[in-house]
């Protein structure tokens, strides 16, 4: 039984449409997982719907999607069947609506890619089925065929909104009102997005460093900024901030430092878990409590940070900016004359 | 630095044991000691986390991994799975691997005295979310009665029940404070 991770082959779209990748998705339905950490900042999400709308392309979320539960599978708090039982049966739901579907976290695209992973383990396969099946003889009425079965070579493809934004480059170029002025970034990948690769077969895949989001940076006009720790994890680590709270705010003191010390202006990431934790106001008072150090880097998703640059005037988008003293520092120096 | 191995320091029960849970961990055989995972690991910037040991106490049928600490710290980040020359080794599937045998001695953080986690399990079980509510539309219930499907006997529900006994504690609490008023 051939079980794939569903991700999608960005190397095919470069070759088939290597004027203008956007050409492949124009005819495709695109749907946006939502993170839970969307919640903290919803321009994550408003971010990148207004722009694919903004290129006129078919873009929804889906009603019957739950959190991927990742949190929990890694705190050992449900099975790898349960999880992934739980992910087939996200997976299912989208695939009724879509052909792509896009993560703005890390942690989500993650969960997704390691659920499909599971399954290519027999016993682990079985029962998941068995659960599944469980949920069918449950389910009263009448039900889309394939609802509670693992899927097999289905229609839809996963990919993160980092890869995806930078396949469409040209395009997200071209609607971009401001430019970083020359502006310092420290770059944040994260590790769900840095230290994916699950086929060690493609030598290059996995030993290549990461460069998206540096090239995002000059190609908007900044500099990128290198520093000590820009791969370092940005302390939440499963959850080790609410486990091990005084020791895991070390791994995020440290990065806040050391991107401070190269004297970046900001911090840009590709997940909102990330920015959940380098820019938790509490987290920082916390570190200055136990370091008597002071951190006031300011911090931003991909997402956020081109729909700033964008002069994004959707009200959703405006809402959040002006409530926001994280995000209305960063807009106030890249829109100032 | 570590004492010379001898053909008498290896026992593979303990390593079988956990195979027979996880197929996969077989791998953590190929292991060269070469400790690539150790070096940029953030658990052990801020533990005695060491996983170039726990694979040789796993391989030496140590099972004080269990009882230790230094399992909880991993932030199962996966740099470790990234820079490891070998094919196959899944370090992150072996640390949850091994806190599952260590909640099953018993040891390993009590989640059901973890405020955040007993909120977090409750929302899940609940409305399908971790945060306070999401972004827009609500989960219809059918999905909400599939996760709970879906997590029958998982810790998770375990945890979830603590947050009833809370949210019960608390009315009742309530009902004898209105009590001592009247």
């Amino acid at each position: 039984m051939e079980i794939d991770n569903l991700s999608l082959d960005l190397t095919e779209i470069e070759k088939e449409y290597p004027e203008n990748p956007l050409d492949f998705f124009k005819d495709k339905k695109l749907c946006l997982f939502k993170a839970c950490l969307e919640k903290y900042f919803p321009e994550v999400r408003w971010g990148i719907q207004d722009l694919l709308e903004t290129l006129d392309l078919d873009v929804s979320t889906c009603t019957n999607q739950n959190c991927c539960s990742g949190t929990f599978f890694q705190r050992n708090l449900i099975t790898r069947a349960q999880f992934s039982a739980i992910n087939e049966r996200n997976l299912n739901e989208i695939n009724q609506q879509a052909d792509i579907l896009l993560f703005s976290c890390n942690g989500c695209y993650n969960s997704l890619m390691r659920g499909r992973d599971f399954l290519k383990d027999n016993e682990v396969r079985e029962k998941t089925q068995k659960i599944l099946n469980r949920l069918k003889k449950k389910s009263p009425g009448e039900h889309y065929q394939g609802k509670y079965e693992i899927l097999l070579n289905p229609k839809l493809r996963l990919i993160h909104d980092l890869d995806f934004l930078y396949l469409i480059k040209n395009d997200v170029l071209k609607l971009l009102k401001y430019d970083l002025k020359g502006l310092k970034v420290a770059v944040h990948y994260g590790c769900h997005y840095l230290n994916l690769e699950r086929d060690k077969r493609k030598i290059e895949g996995y030993i290549s460093n990461k460069t998206k989001l540096d090239e995002f940076v000059t190609l908007f006009g900044g500099v990128s900024v290198d520093y000590s720790e820009k791969e370092a994890c940005c302390g939440w680590g499963a959850s080790q901030l609410v486990i091990h709270p005084n020791d895991a705010l070390k791994i995020t003191r440290n990065k806040l430092k050391s991107a401070e010390s190269v004297g970046a202006d900001f911090l840009v990431m590709p997940c909102p878990t990330c920015l959940y934790t380098l820019s938790k106001p509490e987290f920082r008072k916390q570190i200055n409590h136990l370091y008597k150090e002071n951190y006031d880097i300011p911090t931003i998703h991909i997402n956020e940070l081109i729909a700033i640059l964008r002069g994004c005037e959707e009200k959703r988008c405006m809402e959040i900016r002006k409530n926001d003293a994280r995000f209305n520092e960063i807009y106030k120096i890249i829109t100032q004359d | 630095m570590d004492k010379i191995d001898t053909d008498s320091d290896w026992n593979y029960d303990f390593y079988n044991q956990l195979i027979k849970d996880v197929k996969e961990n077989r791998n953590i055989i190929q292991c060269i000691s070469c400790g690539k995972c150790v070096g940029d690991c953030p658990a052990t910037k801020i533990s005695n986390f060491n996983i170039r040991k726990i694979i040789r106490k796993v391989l030496r049928g140590d099972k004080s991994v269990l009882s230790d600490s230094d399992i909880w710290y991993c932030f199962l980040c996966e740099r470790c799975k990234r820079v490891c020359p070998k094919k196959g080794i899944n370090i992150p599937l072996l640390i949850i691997n091994l806190r599952n045998e260590s909640f099953k001695k018993g040891f390993g953080p009590k989640y059901n005295d973890l405020r955040k986690y007993v909120e977090m399990s409750e929302r899940f079980l609940t409305s399908g979310v971790v945060v306070e509510e999401s972004l827009e539309d609500k989960l219809p219930q059918e999905r909400i009665d599939e996760l709970n499907e879906i997590c029958n006997f998982a810790r998770i529900k375990y945890v979830f029940k603590a947050s009833e006994t809370a949210t019960h504690r608390s009315r009742n609490n309530k009902k004898k404070k209105s009590n001592k008023l009247i």
